[in-house]
Order: structure tokens, then sequence, then C-alpha cells
């Protein structure tokens, strides 16, 4: 059973470049259209959402999410198309949108609840949840204005998940509040969806598709580029997002390059100006040369390889599971670099993050570096089923905020099997059987 | 395209809405709710003031047949004219104001244009109330008065349909806006409010039982200030241009208002 369905939606938008505003404007310009620009924020998107499923919307910012979700959320009507909903829908697209800054919590979490569609007794039912899952206390009775910032979002989000609806859909806002606060949230959302709520979300946070959603479109200028379980959407389009990265470095690097150079007969320039300046007898104050900012450093430590190994350190072509698998990371440091973390991640092709380890999780010491090196990672025996694996690597800062290299999903490894299958599933957990006998059991 | 019936279905949110704009309204203010009450006497006091002392404006005899009184004369035109610039000017304002609400969540926008009429309703209400009273104070009293409600119903079902064309209209061009305040102070004068049809040429008098709004002025005076029935012509342009307003104006909102909303 599909709760939505998305038929061929198209949504198109007047730009409107130079609109006539006024009622004169319109009589007298001739050419009405010109000026008018069109543009397609959503083009011909179908996708089917199951009844009961958590579903991500992900693209880029104005590739068309919102738009979708204000189409499917009755806001908005498609240009050609159609939007086929079964169920009562709650919209959670600003936080506490409704709010009325001069009245109080109390009145407006009434007024909020009968926008999102519920009944004045419902609202009675479900307030001391709301109030004490906002964790607003005595506030309630003052006026929202007084509210800090987090006060208002978490009163706003707490009404509309209290409304209980057939299906929630929730725009960018669960990156809200502290810690604690986002993780009640995901918890409620988890009882929503066992309750079999339909929830479809935007968001930027590939964790909480991957690992919170079952299906997921991929949004681009208004086209849907792929749909499909989560996890594979999520890892297809963080490679993208990876490769225009990295394509994007490329470019900041080669305008360096050039920046350098002019910088540097700028920089000769304004020195001879200078010279020019002091040899004038004034009592001026001489001109500032230009700054001249240098150019951004290449990073001090880069990757020059990487091999997957047998235990006697042979080139493998692929993995076998339960045997040793070295994993030999090359770098060169350009500059002593103190302390760096060496980072390695594995997913599966379906998107999956099996696992993450670093040096500093690990407590290695790595110490300065300087020159070329190798750092090994052996994992003995192989833990990872039969399989295809993509695995990341990450060179960092001794915080983790820096990455000095950051190769995202850059190989693949397979591993294949021993011969004898040991384990069902992505990873052969290392664990033992014993079977213990209870001697009060009469025999 | 949003049903009466739809729109019933939202009838708690219509009801909240009108209750944060009243609440709302005098938030923070040392008199609240004797503003609503303040503005219409001033209005009054100053009308009363310059046609009936410095131009020596004579009300007509009223239906107790010696009072003769040319504030409470004027203030049951006033009464009918502010229900109608009210209902009006709040429908334009409601439909800007509501946009917040309207693009990040579905409700018929039909919603917050009702609610802005049901404050403007009260406030009619309201000041009917005083009507009364007053009338009582000086003896002026019948059960015509009863009338006084289905009037204000027809006032405000045709105001809120001009009303709604005009909401929708000013997203666009906000022009109306300004526009509506001109074309408000000219209709004032353009309707017998405080003065009366017989000082007019007979040319003018023609002319201005064009404008609806002689029929509305004129009837609240038969049955609130002379006691009597107003004419079944007067009975007939009331009916049928509320009725032409009200179903003309939710037609074309129903149709445009979410195209628009996307304008907000």
């Amino acid at each position: 059973m599909s709760a939505i369905v998305v038929d061929g939606v198209s949504k198109k938008f007047r730009l409107h470049t130079d609109r006539a505003h006024s009622l004169k404007e319109l009589v007298t310009r001739r050419d009405r259209n010109a000026g008018v620009d069109q543009f397609y924020a959503l083009d011909d998107v179908s996708l089917e959402i199951p009844e009961g499923s958590m579903y991500a919307l992900v693209g880029h910012n104005g590739s068309g999410k919102s738009t979708l979700l204000r189409c499917i959320a009755g806001i908005y009507r498609p240009t050609t198309g159609s939007v086929k909903v079964q169920g009562r829908i709650s919209t959670l697209l600003e936080l506490g949108a409704g709010f009325h800054p001069d009245l109080t919590g109390r009145e407006n979490v009434y007024m909020n609840a009968t926008i999102l569609g519920m009944s004045k007794k419902q609202i009675d039912g479900v307030f001391d949840e709301i109030v004490e899952f906002a964790g607003i206390g005595d506030f309630i009775d003052s006026p929202v204005k007084i509210y800090s910032s987090g006060m208002y979002v978490r009163l706003g989000f707490s009404v509309a998940i209290h409304v209980d609806p057939e299906i929630l859909i929730i725009d960018e806002v669960i990156a809200v509040g502290d810690q604690e606060f986002q993780r009640r949230c995901f918890e409620h959302l988890f009882e929503l969806r066992r309750r079999g709520v339909t929830i479809v979300v935007v968001t930027h946070g590939m964790d909480t598709v991957q690992t919170m959603c079952d299906r997921a479109a991929w949004l681009e200028h208004g086209v849907l580029l792929d749909e499909g379980p989560a996890p594979a959407v999520a890892s297809k389009y963080l490679r993208q997002v990876n490769e225009h990265e990295q394509e994007h470095r490329a470019l900041v690097s080669e305008r360096a390059v050039a920046a350098s150079e002019a910088a540097d007969a700028a920089a000769l320039l304004a020195i001879e100006e200078v010279k020019v300046i002091e040899s004038i007898p004034s009592e001026l104050e001489p001109a500032q040369p230009e700054v001249v900012l240098p150019p951004k450093p290449a990073e001090p430590v880069v990757l020059t390889g990487l091999r997957f190994t047998s235990a006697a350190g042979k080139p493998i072509s692929s993995a076998v599971v339960g045997e040793p698998l070295r994993i030999e990371i090359d770098y060169l440091a350009s500059s002593a670099v103190e302390n760096p973390v060496f980072g390695i991640a594995v997913h599966s092709v379906s998107g999956w993050h099996v696992t993450g380890v670093n040096t500093k999780i690990s407590h290695f010491p790595v110490g300065v570096i300087h020159g070329a090196g190798t750092v090994v990672a052996t994992m003995n025996p192989l833990r990872l089923n039969a399989g295809e694996y993509l695995i990341s690597i990450g060179i960092t800062d001794p915080q983790i905020q820096h990455f000095y290299v950051d190769e995202f999903q850059g190989w693949e490894l397979f591993v294949r099997e021993s011969g004898e299958l040991t384990a069902h599933g992505i990873v052969d957990l290392p664990l033992t059987w014993s079977l213990e006998l209870d001697s009060s059991t009469p025999d | 395209m949003s049903t009466p019936a739809q729109v019933w279905s939202y009838r708690t949110l219509i009801v909240n809405l009108a209750q944060r704009e009243l609440k709302s309204r005098y938030k923070r203010s040392l008199l609240g709710w004797m503003w609503s009450l303040i503005n219409p006497a001033v209005t009054l006091g100053v009308y009363t003031v310059v046609f009936g002392i410095f131009f020596g404006a004579e009300a007509p005899v009223a239906g107790n047949g010696e009072s003769q009184v040319f504030a409470l004369w004027l203030f049951c035109g006033l009464v009918m004219w502010n229900l109608f610039s009210g209902v009006i000017n709040t429908a334009i304002s409601s439909f800007s104001g509501a946009g917040g609400l309207l693009t990040r969540t579905y409700f018929p926008p039909e919603c917050p244009m009702i609610a802005g009429l049901i404050t403007v309703v009260i406030q009619a209400l309201l000041e009917g109330g005083i009507l009364i009273f007053f009338m009582i104070v000086i003896g002026n009293l019948s059960f015509t008065m009863l009338l006084i409600l289905p009037l204000f119903a027809l006032m405000a079902c045709f105001a809120f349909g001009v009303g709604l064309v005009l909401g929708l209209m000013n997203i666009r061009y906000r022009d109306v806006f300004y526009l509506t305040g001109i074309a408000m102070q000219v209709l004032f004068y353009a309707t017998p409010i405080v003065y009366q049809m017989s000082i007019l040429e007979p040319t003018a008098q023609a002319i201005l039982r064009f404008n609806p709004l002689t029929s509305y002025v004129g009837a609240i005076r038969q049955v609130a200030y002379f006691l009597t029935f107003p004419t079944l012509g007067s009975w007939f342009v009331m009916i049928t241009s509320a009725a032409v307003s009200l179903v003309g104006g939710w037609m074309i909102f129903s149709r445009w208002a979410p195209t628009v909303i996307e304008e907000l």
C-alpha cells in the first residue's frame, strides 16, 4: 500500500525579473511576458511512498525537495501531474510557524495544534505531554517572545509530533535543539513509525538517511536522479558530493598557484613602490603596500598509495574471509606533522557503514611524521564476509578537525569465501558457542 | 477550490485564529478593550461637532415622535459604515498577514479571512449594543431593532465578498491597498451617512441610489431610529448585493488563492 503516490509531478514557477508591481505598469507595459522567466522546480517526478515507511528526500539546496514536500502537503498545486495522499497529513515545515510572540506558550500550543488539524478535546488530552516533552516548565504561561530560541523550537517540535498524524512531513527541522533533545526526537520518530505513521523527511544528514530511513529519493534541479533503498541512494549521493568537492579543491589549488604567481609579482611591485615613497622626504606616513594573502598552502600530508596485501605483504586482488588482510597506506609528509590521525572506513556497496577505525581511537601513537612512510592496518583474521566493499581513507590533524586527506569510498575491496561458510550477513563476528547443562534437571 | 463544507471542518482553527487576533490586539495596552469603544466614540464626537454644531445639521424626528438627537441618528449610519470598512480592511490585511502560515502548512485560505470577519462582526455587535443602549436612554425603543442583526449579516456578507477579491488582488498589486483607502474616503461621502438624502438635488439623489450602501445605511436608520421597517426595495437591493458579492467573491477567491499563495 502506498500512502503517497506522486505521479509525473512538475511544478513551474514564474521568476519575476521585472514584474509589474503596480496597476499602471500592468496597463502600460506592452509585452506582458517580457521579464517573466519560468523555471521548473520539479520536472516530471514520480515516486511512491509506502505506508508506514520512513522516506528521505536528499539533494543539494534548491534541488526541489521542499517544493515536492509542499506539493505533497497540498500547499502547492502541481502544474502538471498529480499527488494522491491517503491519510491525515501533519506538516513540520518550520517550527513554531504559527507562534504569535505576544501570546503565551499555552495559547500558542492550542493555536499551533489546531493549525495542524487537532480539535480542542484532542489537544487537552496531550497538552501535558507536549509541555513535558518540550521541557518548558513554568514558562508555558509566559509570552513566547521571552523564550530562548531553543525553547521556542522545542515547543514547536513538541506540538508537531504530538498531533498524531497518519503522515508526517518534516523539512530539515530535526537538526534543532541540543543532543539530548535530538535524541528524544529520534526516539519519538521511531515510536511514530512503530505505530505505522508514514514519515517523509528532507534532510542533509546522511547518517539519518542511512540508519533511519527505508527508502530515499535523490533530486537534482527538480529531476529525480535516483530512488531506492535509503542506504544505497545516500551513498551514491555522498560519492557525488565528494567528487564535486575534489574537483572544487583541484580548481582552488590551481587558482592558488596562479594567485601566488600573481602575488609574487604584485609583492615585488609593492615593495618598489614603498621604496619610492620612503625616498620622498616627507612627514607623511608611508602608504602601506596592499596586503597580499599568501596562497593557501598545499596539505602537509598527501596520500601516495594504498594497497591491500596478504600476511606476507604481497599485494592481493581480493581478500579472503578469515585470513589476514593488511591495508597499507603510503603517505608523504612535506613538513613535520605531529600526531596525525589515520582512519579507515568500510562501507558495503549497499551503503551501510560497516566500520570506521582510526589510530586515535585505537590509541596508536603515530608520533611526528616527516617524509615518506607507510601506515599499515592489519585485520587478522578478516571478519568481513564475502562481497564487495568500499574503503575510505582519511588523514587528519590530532583533533580530527581538519582533513589533510579525505578519500571517500575511493577503493573497492573484494572479499571472497574461504570455501566454508562461517556466517551470513556482512560481518563474521568472533563468537563461540557453549552448552551449559542444568545439573538439577532429572535424567 | 475549497467548498464551504471543507472550510466548516476547520472551524476550530477559524475560532482560534479569531481568538488569537482578539487576544493579541490589545496586549500591552493600559486601556485594553476600551480602545474598541474609544475609537468610534471619538469619530462620533468629531462628526457631531462638525456637522451637527458647525454646519447646524438637524436630525429628523425619531420613531417615538419627540426625540431629535443628531448624534444618535449619525451613529446608526456610522455603525453600518464601520462594519463595511472594517470587513474590507481586515480582509486585505488578513490575507497578507496569514502568508507565513499558509506557505508552511495546508489549510483552506478562507479560514484566516473568516476569522478576520468574525473579529469585525464582534466589534459591530458591540457598537450595535451601545446604539441600542442610548436609544433606550432617550426612550426610543421598538422590536424593529431586532432587525439590526439580519442587517449586520447582510452587510457583512456584502463587504466580505468584496474584501475577498481585494485581499487577493492586494498580494499581486500593492496598489490595491492604497486605492482602497482612497475609495473608502470617496464612498463615505457618497453615502448619506453624515447628511440626509433630502438635502441633495433630485439628480444627485438618483445617483446615490445606485450605491448599495445607501440602502444599508437607510435600513438601519429605519429599524433603529425611526422604528419602522425598511422598504421592500431596499431589502431587495441588500439581499441581492449581499448574495452576488458573497458568492462571486468566494468563487474568485477559491479559484485563485492557491496560486497567489505561492507568491506570498
